[in-house]
């Protein structure tokens, strides 16, 4: 008798176990189906880049897509308009403005977290101030600046106004403050110079720091419009979303090639994003709230 | 003590050295252009972007009286509330629903957070293959509106893309938000016997009450800077229906050649900014929880 309570009690336990773990699925069954609907405007977009054009201007059914599955849209896409050169333009661009805009941000940040000096408050405000004023309203006088320097379709135009950030300067300088102050002291007693102690001692340890600011600038600079709308007028410079965006608002819009455009502008900077989300993250959380 | 002296006069040169270059760019392309737009607006320009004569308020009293300023602002904060409110409620749902940290959440979260990768272009193109008029939407709604070309809609329409693509990033800082809660605290919560909604009321929105105003303010004064997917979808809209004050700035200063014009709108536009970030600011101090 009291055996077979203590077993029904099991029982129950093991149901009541049971149900919760049910109910545990049953919850991740619908996050993971609220995601794919979230998502599926660019599913669909990527699916539909796949079937030929002359069916997308009506729903096609899974059949249609399936039988028709091709990479005509891709093919012509090529064909037609220099993608790859697009591609290595905004992948060059990237690479410009990531690598002076660490680089400035580093020496900038140093200064700011590891030194003394007369002003620094004064130019710290500046960084401040210059962050409060929005990039659109300085877009129309840069273009003039760089029109007036002769620099329009150039790489060193596209990418002058965005070789100092002041989110990079913040980054760089949360991370420099969290050096101890006895390394800085012990590495000068060796006899290594401030600027020696910044590259070979500092800015090593900041590499996950760096990484995260990398992929952030990445993702920006890849995804610019306004800008590069703007400077770069030779098709031969355009980058990946200039060159894309051509296609939205020719006239005749075609369907087909439209979205294997977008697929095209999307892949790298999703691979990047897929591999650096948690650097992302990182990145963008980083001193945008004090919780 | 002449040596300690020597040693730290040298210090201080390189520390201006450090941060010559970050000021150098931020005196060239931020402040600069901003003088210049300030400067510009008390002109009339040429189609060159070059001062001619001043006329001092002259242009902003016109550009103030005029019927097209008016409707611009209106559209501007129309389009502002529309986004803040949407993408700030689907924001928060989907963080609360995808609060728990466990061993696959990462694929929902990922799902959620994926817009932040993707450029304005590509969301537009695919965008403009549901919303047109015999695109997807229609199809599935068995409806025939062309919901970009159509006065009452364009703006929603326009508002809708933007706010599946912003809320990526304010989901992430809510999720941040929402995980800083003790589970001590919650456990109290539900001892007190507080359910699913009553816990979120009392316990989550407190504690990321930091979260929640920075991602308010951050999703509005992003709607204010939101070029690529106004330009690419509708442009200036039916009857000027969509035309924001940023595609006001571009087409006064690109597709007319009037930049004086374009200069006064984005001295507007920088004042809507200024004003919000300030309110910002305000609401953080005031009403935050700090625990």
């Amino acid at each position: 008798m009291k055996k077979a309570k203590h077993n029904s009690s099991v029982q129950i336990l093991t149901a009541a176990g049971r149900r919760k773990k049910n109910k545990e699925r049953l919850g991740y069954a619908l996050r993971v189906l609220m995601g794919i609907c979230f998502i599926s405007p660019l599913a669909i977009g990527v699916l539909f880049s796949f079937v030929p054009n002359e069916f997308l201007n009506s729903l096609p059914t899974f059949d249609t897509i399936l039988q028709n599955f091709t990479l005509e849209n891709y093919q012509h896409l090529f064909s037609s308009i220099p993608v790859l050169r697009y591609v290595s333009n905004s992948l060059t661009l990237c690479l410009i403005i990531i690598s002076v805009q660490i680089i400035v941000s580093c020496l900038a940040a140093y200064a700011f977290s590891c030194f003394n000096f007369p002003g620094k408050d004064f130019f710290f405000n500046l960084i401040l101030i210059a962050m409060m004023i929005p990039g659109q309203v300085t877009t129309i006088t840069n273009y003039l600046t760089v029109q007036g320097m002769g620099l329009i379709n150039t790489y060193i135009g596209l990418c002058l106004p965005y070789f100092v950030g002041g989110t990079a300067i913040f980054m760089m300088r949360q991370f420099f403050l969290t050096l101890p102050k006895e390394l800085k002291e012990a590495s000068l007693l060796d006899g290594c110079g401030d600027m020696r102690f910044l590259f070979r001692i500092a800015m090593p340890l900041a590499v996950p720091t760096i990484a995260s600011l990398g992929i952030y600038i990445f993702i920006d600079i890849y995804n610019l419009y306004f800008w590069p709308m703007l400077v770069a007028q030779d098709p031969n410079m355009f980058t990946v979303q200039i060159g894309m965006s051509m296609l939205v608002s020719s006239g005749a819009v075609e369907y087909g090639r439209v979205l294997a455009g977008a697929v095209i502008s999307i892949l790298i900077p999703l691979v990047a994003f897929i591999i650096g989300e948690g650097y992302l993250i990182k990145g963008m959380t980083a001193g945008a709230v004090k919780g | 003590m002449a040596v300690r002296q020597k040693k730290r006069r040298k210090i201080k040169k390189i520390v201006y050295l450090l941060i010559l270059p970050a000021m150098v760019f931020l005196f060239c392309f931020t402040f600069y252009p901003f003088l210049k737009a300030i400067y510009l607006s008390f002109f009339v320009t040429d189609t060159l972007g070059n001062p001619g004569t001043f006329v001092g308020l002259k242009n902003y009293i016109r550009i103030f009286t005029s019927d097209g300023f008016l409707a611009s602002v209106v559209a501007t904060f129309k389009f502002a509330g529309i986004v803040g409110v949407g993408t700030f409620f689907l924001s928060m749902f989907f963080a609360y629903f995808s609060l728990e940290n466990r061993k696959g959440s990462k694929v929902y979260q990922t799902m959620f957070a994926l817009p932040i990768a993707l450029s304005s272009v590509p969301i537009s193109a695919i965008a403009i293959y549901i919303l047109g008029r015999n695109g997807l939407l229609n199809e599935l709604l068995g409806t025939d509106i062309a919901w970009l070309s159509t006065e009452s809609t364009a703006l929603f329409a326009c508002a809708a893309v933007t706010i599946w693509a912003s809320v990526g990033s304010s989901y992430i800082f809510l999720l941040v938000g929402f995980r800083n809660v003790d589970e001590s605290l919650l456990e109290s919560a539900i001892i007190d016997g507080a359910g699913y909604f009553k816990r979120f009321i009392k316990v989550y929105v407190p504690i990321a009450s930091p979260q929640i105003y920075f991602v308010v303010f951050l999703n509005i004064i992003h709607s204010f800077k939101s070029f690529a997917i106004v330009k690419l979808l509708v442009g200036a809209g039916p009857n000027d229906s969509t035309n924001v004050l940023i595609y006001a700035i571009y087409s006064n200063a690109f597709l007319r050649g009037r930049f004086e014009t374009a200069c006064v709108y984005a001295m507007v536009l920088c004042a809507v900014i200024f004003l919000f970030s300030r309110l910002q600011k305000i609401f953080e101090k005031r009403a935050v929880h700090y625990q």
